[in-house]
This record gives structure tokens, sequence and C-alpha cells, in this order.
């Protein structure tokens, strides 16, 4: 080997635009040994599977309730008592999806749940939207008491209130005004007399003196038009804070351009936080979708199945033998599975808008 | 004197007649009025009468008379003092969620700002992994919940020798609690801190379930930090243990505040809570409907206390980078 060689690279031109620089190169042993057998190389590798493992044990324990879930819902009544069956079922049968799906009323619970979700997911979206713009870009008096407001409204919790709540929409009125045009309106102080004159007016009548809205879609659409329906003050909030992160140039212009507060607000802002209403319309959905406390509140009659109906034994799987108990469990599962097979689709597309809607939100920023 | 009056009516009278027209600031403000009235009109005229009867009623007895309807008996503070000191569980159903709640809290912010650290590194399938941590937010709620709270299915499959329903939690197969323990014990780091941990790893499931925002709010939060402090961390011969110390954590602090304060609430409104439980058992009992309310409210209180003392305890903590 030539010893000045290693000092100087020798240079050749190959072509016009090419040149050849040949020099020793370290051995490709050298050169392995140099890059992988080292302190740091090990400390990386061991943190990688420590990594792995950790967030592949994790995902597990996310994931084996809906394993096991589904595991159980392919298994017939003799598995269950079967101590060598675990995960995989031994007799194979879709048996009591067939009884979910066709027994109980699967369907209609799902067509009517789909328009209810699309209801409030849609008003929800639409009211908070308004709503968040308004405390982001106008400076009036009491936006500071309106957020607060909205927050309250996050903060107390819906169970507080069930009792009133119930009572509010069984027993519908706005301050007094059926009442009154029904002639159920009475002043304590006043004369006998007027209360009598009062009770005369009867425009229509009303059972109670008030329009009762359980059983009926109104109380949700109500709710949520007023953006008081369930997690609404986090969406008014997650928007606010998109809405504040938009810059205020955009608007400028729009008025400069002789555009009306409202017109910029639809033509402007709205298509360009369309990422952000999506994953606003994605939970607003999902949620509601899911929700057990409001659909149970309101529908006492099962007059409209909804999806928290379908949760039950379909009557030809009715048994009584020793594994009653897991079997019925399994069911109940099989039924829940039902309920979410629809929002695991729309995960699958939606989660990206999901997840990152929260970190799009400068839900962060304070 | 007259002509000057004259001159004064002629100089004066275009300007009343002049339309008045408001400011742009006035014209936007009223607009922002506009933008949040369907908010004002519902809290006005749904929500303060919902609220304001909710109080009302816990400070009343209901009788329902058959046939529809109900009558209303003023009984002053006896439904809180029959919660307070006739309920024999309602005080210790209170003090075991307020444990609950202090041991929840920390656990959860622990663990979701250790996963977004993970997450925030740069691997394989790390989107997948972010997608798997965020199912539980979607479909562990509502419905699920209350079909997971009579579950024993999952106990069976899980069981590692048995199916008579024996005690064995998913953790248990990752890692032994036992090991654990003896682990620590021979470290000598406190017997309180090396019950915590156990605990968190006995409940990791439960853990892992409630901390999908959160974790999501920390990784925006571990994104925002430019790397370029990072980088001359590196250069000044930081290890990673004090970067994260000394870098990440005090950038971190205001997203620690936010997610704790977020966690109060949801961990205290969720259905799954002891004291939500029990106020739901009350309120679906006999005659319960009153009292319930009057217990949410006592419970109500006690937590924004705490929620205000966690918020003041946080926020002395709470570094603020100046920007600009």
């Amino acid at each position: 080997m030539d010893t000045n060689m290693q000092n100087t690279p020798k240079i050749t031109k190959e072509s016009k635009n090419k040149i050849r620089v040949e020099f020793d190169r370290t051995p490709l042993k050298e050169r392995l040994k140099a890059k992988f057998l080292n302190l740091y190389f090990f400390q990386q590798v061991a943190w990688i599977i420590f990594r792995m493992v950790l967030l592949v044990g994790i995902s597990y324990v996310v994931l084996f309730p809906f394993i096991s879930k589904i595991a159980g819902s392919f298994m017939s009544p003799e598995d269950f008592v079967d101590v060598t069956v675990r995960l995989i079922p031994k007799n194979f049968t879709l048996d009591i999806y067939k009884a979910v799906l066709f027994e109980l009323d699967y369907w209609e619970a799902f067509f009517n749940t789909l328009l209810i979700s699309l209801l409030c997911g849609l008003l929800q979206t639409f009211v908070c939207c308004l709503i968040g713009y308004g405390l982001a870009k106008f400076r009036f008096k009491g936006n500071n008491i309106v957020m607060l407001l909205v927050i309250l409204t996050m903060i107390v919790p819906h169970q507080t209130l069930q009792l009133s709540m119930f009572m509010h929409f069984r027993y519908f009125d706005v301050l007094g005004i059926l009442s009154f045009l029904s002639g159920g309106a009475s002043i304590g102080f006043m004369p006998d007399s007027f209360n009598e004159l009062l009770a005369g007016i009867q425009i229509f009548k009303l059972d109670d003196f008030a329009l009762p809205l359980t059983n009926t879609y109104w109380p949700l659409a109500i709710l949520s038009a007023t953006g008081l329906a369930f997690k609404n003050g986090l969406y008014i909030y997650m928007l606010r804070q998109f809405f504040t992160g938009v810059p205020d140039a955009l608007e400028e212009s729009a008025y400069i351009d002789g555009s009306g507060v409202f017109r910029t607000f639809f033509t402007i802002i709205l298509p360009l936080s369309i990422p952000m209403m999506v994953t606003v319309f994605l939970f607003s959905f999902c949620w509601q979708w899911m929700d057990d406390f409001y659909t149970e509140l309101f529908f006492t009659t099962s007059k409209i199945t909804l999806m928290p109906d379908v949760v039950d034994v379909p009557t030809s799987l009715k048994t009584d033998y020793a594994g009653q108990n897991m079997y019925y469990a399994a069911i109940r599962n099989t039924c829940g599975l039902c309920i979410i097979a629809p929002l695991v689709i729309l995960y699958c597309f939606g989660q990206n808008f999901l997840v990152q809607g929260i970190e799009r939100s400068g839900l962060t920023a304070e | 004197m007259t002509n000057e009056a004259k001159l004064q009516q002629t100089v004066s009278a275009p300007k009343t007649k002049k339309r008045k027209v408001a400011s742009l600031d006035k014209k936007k403000a009223r607009a922002g009025w506009v933008f949040v009235l369907p908010f004002v009109i519902g809290f006005v005229l749904v929500y303060l009468p919902i609220i304001w009867n909710s109080i009302f009623m816990s400070f009343h007895s209901l009788h329902i008379v058959t046939g529809g309807g109900y009558t209303l008996e003023f009984v002053g503070l006896e439904n809180y003092s029959d919660a307070l000191f006739e309920d024999p569980l309602f005080v210790q159903t209170l003090i075991t969620g307020m444990k609950e709640l202090l041991f929840d809290v920390p656990a959860i912010l622990i663990f979701s700002l250790f996963m977004a650290v993970l997450l925030n590194q740069k691997m394989a399938g790390r989107a997948v992994f972010r997608a798997i941590f965020f199912i539980p937010v979607i479909l562990s709620t509502g419905i699920m919940e209350s079909i997971e709270g009579q579950n024993i299915l999952g106990t069976m499959m899980e069981g590692s020798d048995s199916i008579d329903g024996s005690e064995q939690s998913t953790a248990s197969e990752i890692v032994s609690v036992m090991d654990i323990e003896r682990l620590f014990y021979s470290m000598k780091i406190g017997k309180e801190l090396v019950e915590y941990v156990v605990k968190m790893i006995n409940e990791i499931y439960d853990i892992v379930n409630r901390s999908g925002v959160q974790m999501l709010i920390f990784l925006a939060g571990l994104q925002s930090i430019s790397p370029a402090i990072y980088e001359a961390c590196r250069i000044d011969g930081c290890t990673a243990w004090e970067t994260f110390w000394k870098i990440t954590f005090p950038m971190i602090s205001p997203m620690i505040l936010v997610n704790g304060i977020y966690t109060i609430i949801d961990s205290f409104t969720t259905d799954s809570n002891s004291v939500m439980k029990y106020i739901n058992s009350v309120y679906q009992g006999s005659d319960g409907q009153v009292l319930s309310s009057a217990m949410a409210w006592m419970y109500f209180i006690i937590v924004m206390l705490m929620l205000a003392l966690a918020a003041g305890l946080f926020s002395a903590f709470v570094f603020y980078q100046k920007r600009d």
C-alpha cells in the first residue's frame, strides 16, 4: 500500500462533468465494528426494544376488552363451561349475532340513533362554531362572562341536574307563556278574581298546562341548538382557541372589500375551518351515539327504540344451564359490539381528524 | 343675540339630522352578541331554570301525586342533613371518592406525560399507537361503560388458572405485582411510594382508558417546544434525564395545569366515579330524587373547592415562556 495515498486521495477526471476520487476506505469489517460495537449503539437498541415492548403491552391493555368481546361473541353455550376454552372458540357459531341483529330491534334502533346523532352532531357543530367564533373574535362587553358561563356548563356534572332536567322537559314551558295561554297561570298575591280571569284565557288546551317533550327528539334538539348538550363546553372552548389562531388580517381584508360580518363568517371563516368542524362533528356524533344518560333520561317509554334498549338477551337464546351468567354476559357484550361497529368503521376513516383536531386546536395554548 | 341663536340653530341642525352611524367596534360588538345569542338564550331560558330548579328542589320534599303531577313541600336543609348524618353510606362514599380523585389525578397525569414523551420520539408505527391509545375516548363511554360494569366475561378469559371469577386483573399477567413490590421494598424508597406504584399498575386499564385526551394535549405541547433548545442542551452535554427535568418539564408545565383541571373535571363527572354511582343509585331508589340532587350539589361544591385548590397550587409552579 502506498503510504502517501492515504493523505492525498488520487483524483482523476473521468469525463467532462465527473471526477473520480480514489482513497483508501477502511475495510467493511472495521467500519461495522466501529458502528455497532459500542455502548451508544447498545443503549439505543435496548431503549428501542424496551419502548416497543412497553407500547405493545399498553396497546394490548387497551385492545384486550374488545378482543375478549369478539372472541366471546363467536362461542356457543358449551364453550363457556369448558375450562380449556379461553380466547378461541371450540364450537364456532354465529347464533348470537343472528339473534341480536334480527330478534332485537337492532335496525330500528340503528336508524333512530343515526337520526338523533346526525341531528345533534350537525346542530352542535354549527352552534358551537357560532359561539366559539363570537367569543374568539369579538371584544364585546360581557365576553368574559359568557366564556365563564360556558365553562360553568362544562363543570356542573349532568347527574346533578338530571331530576330538574327531566322535570323541565316533561313539563316544558318558556317563562310561563304556555301556561298563560292555556289558562294555567295564577299569581299568588293577586286576588282570586284576577286568577280566575287568567284561568279563563284558553287559547289552546294542554295537559298539566305545559308541553310534555319527553319521548320526543325535542329535548336533545333544544339542548344541542343552544350549546348545552353533552361536552358542548369542551367543543366551544376548542373552537374558540382555534378561531383565536386564525389571523385577523383575513377578516379585515374582507371587511375592507365590503363584506359584512356574517358573510365573512360564512364565506371565509367556515370553509377555512372545515377540518376542525369535522373533528367536532365526529366527537359529538360518536358521543351522542354512545350516550345512555340523556337517552335514558328523555326516552322513558319504549315507543322510540334507541341503542341502549338493544342491550338485552334475545328470547331464543334464553337458557338455564350452568354457564348461563357467562353466556348472558357474552350476549350483552355482543350487543355492545354491534352498537359500536358503525363507530369503529367511522374511527378507521376519521381517526386522523379526531387525533389531530385536539392538536390543531389551541386547546394547548392556555 | 337672536342672530347668534339662529346661527347656532343653522349650524346644529344638520348635526341632529345626521344619521347616527355606529363605529366599527360597536358594530362588531353587536355582531359578537348575535354570534353568542344561541348560548345566551339557552342559558337563560333552559339552563338557569334547570339549575335554579335543582337547587330549589334540594330544599324541598317531593310527593308524586297519583295520576300525574307532583307537590313540593319546603323542608329547609333536611335533605342535606339527611345525606350527611342519616345516610350511612354517603359520607363514606364521599371520602373514598376524594381519595380516588387524589390517587387518579397524579396517576393519569404522570402516565399520560410519560406516554406522550414516548410517542414524541421518532419511530415506526407512531401513528398506529397514537390511534390505539385514543380508542377508549370514543368507544369506552356511555353504553359500553355500563356494559363493562357488569362484564364477567373478561375475567374469565384473562384468568390464568380458573374460571371461577378469581380476581385476576390484566396487569397481573404483564408483571406480577408481588415481584414489583419485592423489588421496590428492597430499594428502600419508602412504603407509600411503593404502594402508589403498585396500585397504579393494578389499575393500569382504568388509567389508560382515561388518559387519551390528556396524552394528545401533552403531545401537542411537546411538539411546540423548539428543537433549538434541545440542541443547545446536547451541545452543552446534558443527559436525557437532565434535559427532561430542566427543559421539557418547565416548558410543558402550562399543559400540566390544563390537564390537571381537565382530569379533575372529567373524573368527577364520569358515571364510573364511585360518588356519582352512589348518587345515581339513590336517584333510582324510591323517593330518592330530591335527596340525590342535594347530595350532588354538596359533591359539586367540594369538587369545586378541590379544583380551586389544585389550580392555585399548580399555577404557582407553572412556567410561562415569554414569547417575542
